[in-house]
Order: structure tokens, then C-alpha cells, then sequence
């Protein structure tokens, strides 16, 4: 993975100095509330329901076991021993002092991380496919330009203070989007081109909240060379011309949408054509630079299919149920990805102990080279293990609570962390997936009905992703009781689409009767082998619908 | 003489912002961009021009602004980021060499990023204290991009 020179340590090291400056004087109260907002936001401290929350980075999902024993250490020191993996490949301590704030900031840079840019109106963490690098069909290994991505992006002095947020994330294969990047302002998907240059298609004006959109494509191909210059121009247009007269009305998919793509194209043209070729084009030795970073670890030649894994496929049930839904086909033969599942029954979906952590620590270095993914999914991922230790890793990830085999399925699922910790939230959000944890907690019944995205949001900001979740569960607010909005239809991946609302919101306790009623419409309708969002693609909202308000007889 | 930091320097304000179309115009006023393009001809000598935030800068192609000693971007919330944009447009693109001056709500905590995008004049509010506000004139010794003062970003120079 990408190591800190002196220039990027002393770069974190002085907006660790800058930060503890900012903190002194708003406690100080040299600095008032609305001006120190925009600057802690910009080093990831909310101010939340009940205590501060921290956010921070892991850029485009990478940590060394190393840092990953940081932040549980981080955790147990400064916060309630444990922390939260969002849907964008960050940390969240849920419980940290303001007055800390700065001494966490210089303990993570002792392991070149940082909160810089997790929060605010600014371009925001670079997140990307949780498997890059390790999987045989990518088109290449997307991290050398995440990274190229993450420090054209950090501290960029024209765009400190955009009308919102601006969310980038990167995809480099035809076969799965698992980053999600068509609800992203920026999603950009690496291509080759006839001629074999490397480059990439920009879909831009994607994005959830309020008025969920999936992107749309702007450009089919910018070769690699131009695309910090065309980034320059997409946020410089956005900077001058989105709208700052209303929060909600503030993302680029506004201005995307209000100017009609044709319009936005030819004013992102017209301002790339100032800036493409000056300064900015990357020359070929900072590609090379930056992947140097991300070379193959050291693996052994081995086969596929050692016998200590076949044997035990036909031994343990169990073991094949987990092979099945949490690891996933490596490049190299002999090796498997696994994901270390964080959504134990019990537990809320993404969060994980401080013990945890240690323990995650612990199996990357034993199985893994020492690194670790976080996904979209807010899972853990060891991507480089072998098969003929999968067994020995199931034992101890089934001890440390990693092994629910349940990845991709009804309970393997997207959840914010809903009113018990954020002040936005209308309504909780872990209580319902705890709800339907307990439910559907019937193995066989999960593996039958296949792969369905859940995601759960507490508000309409949409952290959750509940309108990209093949059944999405929004928390609102009715008079002051937390109702539930159920929609279904939404998917993240490159068939992205947004959800349909199924009609009146349920009260928490019916929440898990409405899935099992949804799920019934699904097995009797569907064909064989066809997963729930084919079949609601086939037959429509309305058999969901009428079995969702049906009146018991 | 109200003051102002420019090049780093506390110095005293030579020029007089009208905020206000009804003001009277002198050689010391800089006045709104909107009201100069209609009056130029009639104006008469001037020190400036300045920008409110939504103004854009391509209406000034083709002035010659260098007849300015200063052109003001007024940030009318520090949270409203389209001046940076302005400031660099009018470095790189329309070749200002004049001073760019920050007007309003804009605090001594972006100086940093003021600076980087071409900014060397800041008429900070009131109840600003410039002593304290030059303690924060650089945060950072590098940066990752180019930027006005050094085009060439770090990987042209790592």
C-alpha cells in the first residue's frame, strides 16, 4: 500500500498543528461556533445526539494491520472501545472529547492517517472496489490513481468550501461496481481504449439524499494523463454556478440536471480547454511512482484447490456455507479473499470491537501480508489468503464473531447508525436491523433467497443507501414517532437504479412482517435462480404492494 | 486609516470600498464591477473594481485590467467558496498582476488557501485582529497541486 514520504508526513503533521491551533482558540472562544463549524468538519468532527463523532479516513479502504491496531488502541483510549465502519470506507468514533480531538489526530498521523476531508463542503475521502488488485478481471489495479486522486484532492485551495460535499469513487472492472460510483457526484470507471491507453469514463451527478439520482456519463474516455485537469473543470464549473441559496438543492446533480447534461459538458469543455496540457497533466513517472506502491505482495506458486480445502467443502457443511457467501476468486492461484463479516446478530451492522480490531489485526498478519480492506458493505476483507489455510482462518474468525456467512444476503446489511447516535436521524435504525437479524436468522431460508441488498437510513440524508438497496428502509419522523418508509427496486451496481417507495410508512414493530411478506410475493413470483431485484424487475411494484397492505383476513 | 494585511504586511488602507451604488466615486474607490462596466466611460479615475460573489469573471474578458491597481471578490459568507475560483481566474486566465484583494466575511483560518489561489490583499471585518490573523498566514511549508504562485504540482517536483 501507499507509504508516507517526508512531504505527506509533514503535510499531516502540520494540519495536526493547524487543528490543535483551531481547537485552542474555539475553546478559547476566539473562534465562534459557526466559524469553527467548517473547520472541524473539514478534519471529521461532528458534533452528534449525544457526544462529538470522529471520522476517520481509510483511503479507498486500505489499513495495515498496523494502523488497524491504532485505531482500536485509538478507541479504547479516547472513546467506548469500539468504532464504526461507514459506507465509505471511514471510521466513526462515536464517543470522542473535542478538547482530544487533536491528540487523536497526532496519534493517527504516527501511522500516516488522518480525519482530513472526511466531512464538509469539500471533496471528500476517494473510496473504491474493496477487491482491487486481487481480482483476475480488472481492467487494472485502481489504487495508484485513487492515491493520485487523494493528493490532488487534499488541501486543494480552490476547493475548500464547494456549494456541498463532493463524493469521488473509482471502479476499474465490467463486472461488478461494488463502490457504487453511479450515486456518486464523481463515479469514474477505468478503461482502455482501442489504442491500449489507459483512461477512464466520468459519470458525474449522482448521489442520494434528498433527490436521489443515479450520475450520468459525461465523458466515454479521458486518457489518464488529463484527469486531474478534467476534475479541475468539472469542480471549478460546479464551484462558480451550483446553487449556495439552498442546502438541499446544493449537490452537483442539481446543477447536472437544471442545465441538462449537453449544457454541462460544453461548460466543462470550455473550461478544460484552458487547463488541459498545463501543469497538472500527470507525467507517466508519477503512474509509475504511485504504482510502485501497489505491487504484488510475495506469493507462493501454489494450485488451486489443495486438498485441505476440498476435503473439508465436503466434510462441513458450515465451512461450505462460508466458503460460498465470504470468500470470493483470487488472480492467483491458490488464494481466496475473504471477508470478515461485521454483522453478527447482535452487534450493529459495520461496528466492531476494539478486541475486534486487535483480532482483525491479528489475521491479517497471520494470513494476509499484514493488510486489510473496508468495504461498502462495511465488512472487513483479508485479500490475499491461501487456500490451504482457509480452514484455520474460518476457526478463528468463527471464534472473533467474523464468519456470519451471510455476505450478500437479506441480513447482510447497509445500516447508518441511525437517532441512537446521529442528530440528524428522524428515527433509529440499528433497533430494526437488530429486528430482522432475529427474524431471518434461518440459514437454509437466507442461502433460498439469494442475494438481496438491505439498507437501512435513519433520515433522508440517505448514509444508509436505503434507496439503492434492492429494499431500502427509510426512518421518518410522524408527529414525533419514528415511523418506517419501505421502498424496493434500488441497486448500486452498474444496473444502478433508485428504489420505488411502496406506499404508507409502518410503525418498528411491523418491519420485519412487511420483508416476510415481501419475500413471500418474491419466492412465489420468481423463476428459477432469479434473484429478488430481477423478479421486482419482471413483475412490478404492485404484487409487493397490494401483499404489503394486504388486510389479514 | 482603517488597515488591511498586504504581502504579509499591516499597512494602512489607501483605497475606499463602496458597497454602496449611491457613494461618491473618487480615485481612491473601488467600486462594483456591475456599475464600472456601465459607467466606465463617464467614471473617471478609479482604484479598482470589485466582485460579488455570483459575478463570474468572464464578463471582464477583453478589459485591460491592469488599468487597476486592485479588484476586489467579496466573499458575502466565508463559507461561500466561489471567490477562490474568481481570484484564480483572474491570475491565470486574465493575467491580473494587481492586487486581489478578500472583501467581507472571510476569516483569518483561510488565509492559507486565499493565498494559494492569488490573493495578496485582505480587508478583514472589523472585529478581525490582524496581529493574530498574520499568525496564521501560512499553515503549510508544501502542498500537493499547483497553484497560483507555483503552478507546478509536487509529482513535477518530488
Amino acid at each position: 500500500m501507499y507509504q508516507y514520504d517526508a512531504i505527506d508526513q509533514q503535510l499531516v503533521e502540520e494540519r495536526v498543528a493547524q487543528f490543535r491551533d483551531q481547537t485552542r482558540r474555539y475553546l478559547n472562544k476566539e473562534l465562534s461556533d459557526q466559524e469553527f463549524l467548517p473547520l472541524r468538519l473539514q478534519n471529521g468532527l461532528y458534533v452528534q445526539r449525544y457526544a462529538p463523532m470522529l471520522r476517520i479516513a481509510i483511503p479507498y479502504g486500505m489499513l495495515s494491520s498496523t494502523q488497524l491496531r491504532k485505531l482500536a488502541d485509538i478507541s479504547c483510549r479516547y472513546d467506548r472501545s469500539y468504532g464504526h465502519f461507514s459506507t465509505r470506507q471511514n471510521l466513526q468514533l462515536n464517543w470522542p472529547k473535542i478538547e482530544d480531538v487533536p491528540d487523536i489526530l497526532a496519534e493517527l498521523a504516527e501511522v500516516q492517517m488522518h480525519a482530513v476531508q472526511t466531512s464538509g463542503n469539500c471533496i471528500r475521502n476517494t473510496t473504491t472496489d474493496q477487491y482491487a488488485g486481487v481480482i483476475s478481471d480488472e481492467i487494472v489495479d485502481p489504487r495508484p490513481y485513487c492515491e493520485l486522486i487523494r493528493q490532488w484532492s487534499t488541501f486543494h485551495p480552490e476547493f475548500a468550501f464547494l456549494p456541498r460535499k463532493f463524493k469521488i469513487a473509482v471502479n476499474a472492472t465490467e463486472s461488478a461496481d461494488r463502490a457504487a460510483t453511479q450515486v456518486h457526484d464523481i463515479g469514474l470507471h477505468i478503461k482502455k481504449n482501442e489504442a491500449g491507453e489507459i483512461g477512464f469514463k466520468v459519470i458525474v451527478g449522482g448521489g442520494l439524499g434528498r433527490t436521489p439520482m443515479v450520475g450520468v456519463t459525461i465523458s466515454e474516455f479521458i486518457p489518464r494523463m488529463d484527469l486531474l485537469t478534467y476534475l479541475d473543470a468539472i469542480i471549478r464549473v460546479y464551484n462558480q454556478q451550483g446553487r449556495r441559496d439552498n442546502k438541499y438543492k446544493a449537490r452537483i446533480k442539481i446543477l447536472v440536471k437544471a442545465l441538462g447534461i449537453e449544457e454541462f459538458r460544453s461548460r466543462v469543455e470550455a473550461e478544460w480547454q484552458h487547463l488541459r496540457g498545463k501543469e497538472s497533466t500527470v507525467p507517466m513517472s508519477e503512474f509509475e511512482r504511485l504504482q510502485s506502491f501497489f505491487s504484488e505482495p510475495n506469493y507462493a506458486v501454489l494450485e488451486n484447490n489443495p486438498a485441505s480445502l476440498t476435503n473439508k467443502l465436503a466434510d462441513s457443511a458450515g465451512f461450505a456455507r462460508w466458503f460460498e457467501r465470504n470468500t470470493f476468486e483470487h488472480k492467483k492461484a491458490g488464494y481466496r479473499i475473504v471477508t470478515l463479516t461485521l454483522k453478527k446478530a447482535g452487534q450493529a451492522p459495520g461496528d466492531a470491537t476494539a478486541e475486534q480490531m486487535h483480532k482483525a489485526a491479528d489475521l491479517a498478519d497471520q494470513f494476509s501480508f499484514g493488510e486489510l480492506r473496508v468495504s461498502h458493505e462495511q465488512n472487513l476483507v483479508l485479500a490475499d489468503v491461501r487456500q490451504d489455510q482457509l480452514v484455520e482462518l474460518w476457526d478463528a474468525a468463527k471464534e472473533a464473531g467474523f464468519a456470519t456467512p451471510t455476505l450478500g444476503l437479506l441480513t447482510d446489511m447497509i445500516c447508518c447508525p441511525g437517532g441512537d447516535f446521529c442528530a440528524l436521524a428522524n428515527a433509529k435504525s440499528i433497533p430494526i436491523a437488530a429486528q430482522i437479524q432475529e427474524t431471518f436468522n434461518d440459514l437454509d431460508y437466507l442461502y433460498d433467497l439469494g442475494n438481496i441488498d438491505l439498507n437501512i437510513s435513519g433520515c433522508m440524508n440517505a448514509c444508509g443507501h436505503h434507496h439503492v438497496g434492492n429494499i431500502g428502509i427509510l426512518g421518518v419522523d410522524k408527529k414525533g414517532e419514528e415511523f418506517y418508509q419501505i421502498s424496493i427496486g434500488g441497486a448500486s451496481g452498474h444496473d444502478a437504479s433508485i428504489g420505488k417507495i411502496l406506499g404508507p410508512s409502518f410503525a418498528q414493530e411491523e418491519i420485519s412482517s412487511v420483508i416476510q411478506k415481501l419475500m413471500n410475493v418474491y419466492v412465489e413470483n420468481r423463476y428459477e435462480d432469479e434473484r429478488f431485484i430481477d423478479t421486482y424487475r419482471r413483475v412490478g411494484i404492485t404484487p409487493f404492494k397490494e401483499a404489503a397492505y394486504a388486510k389479514a383476513n | 486609516m482603517p488597515k488591511l494585511i498586504k504581502n504579509g504586511d499591516i499597512i494602512d488602507n489607501p483605497y475606499n470600498w463602496l458597497q454602496d451604488a449611491g457613494q461618491e466615486v473618487t480615485a481612491n474607490s473601488i467600486v462594483a464591477a456591475q456599475k464600472w462596466l456601465t459607467e466606465k466611460d463617464t467614471i473617471g479615475n478609479i482604484a479598482g473594481i470589485w466582485l460579488e460573489a455570483g459575478d463570474g469573471v468572464e464578463f471582464l474578458q477583453g478589459v485591460d485590467l491592469n488599468q487597476f491597481d486592485v479588484i476586489g471578490v467579496h466573499f458575502p459568507a466565508f463559507t461561500d467558496g466561489r471567490g477562490f475560483s474568481y481570484a484564480r481566474l483572474l491570475r491565470e486566465r486574465l493575467n491580473y498582476q494587481g492586487e486581489i484583494r478578500a472583501l467581507g466575511n472571510f476569516i483569518p483560518d483561510q488565509l492559507g488557501y486565499l493565498l494559494r489561489v492569488g490573493f495578496n490583499g485582505f480587508q478583514f471585518n472589523e472585529n478581525v485582529d490582524l496581529e493574530k490573523a498574520l499568525l496564521l498566514y501560512k499553515s503549510f511549508s508544501v502542498a500537493y497541486q499547483g497553484d497560483v504562485s507555483e503552478p507546478r504540482p509536487l509529482f513535477l517536483r518530488r
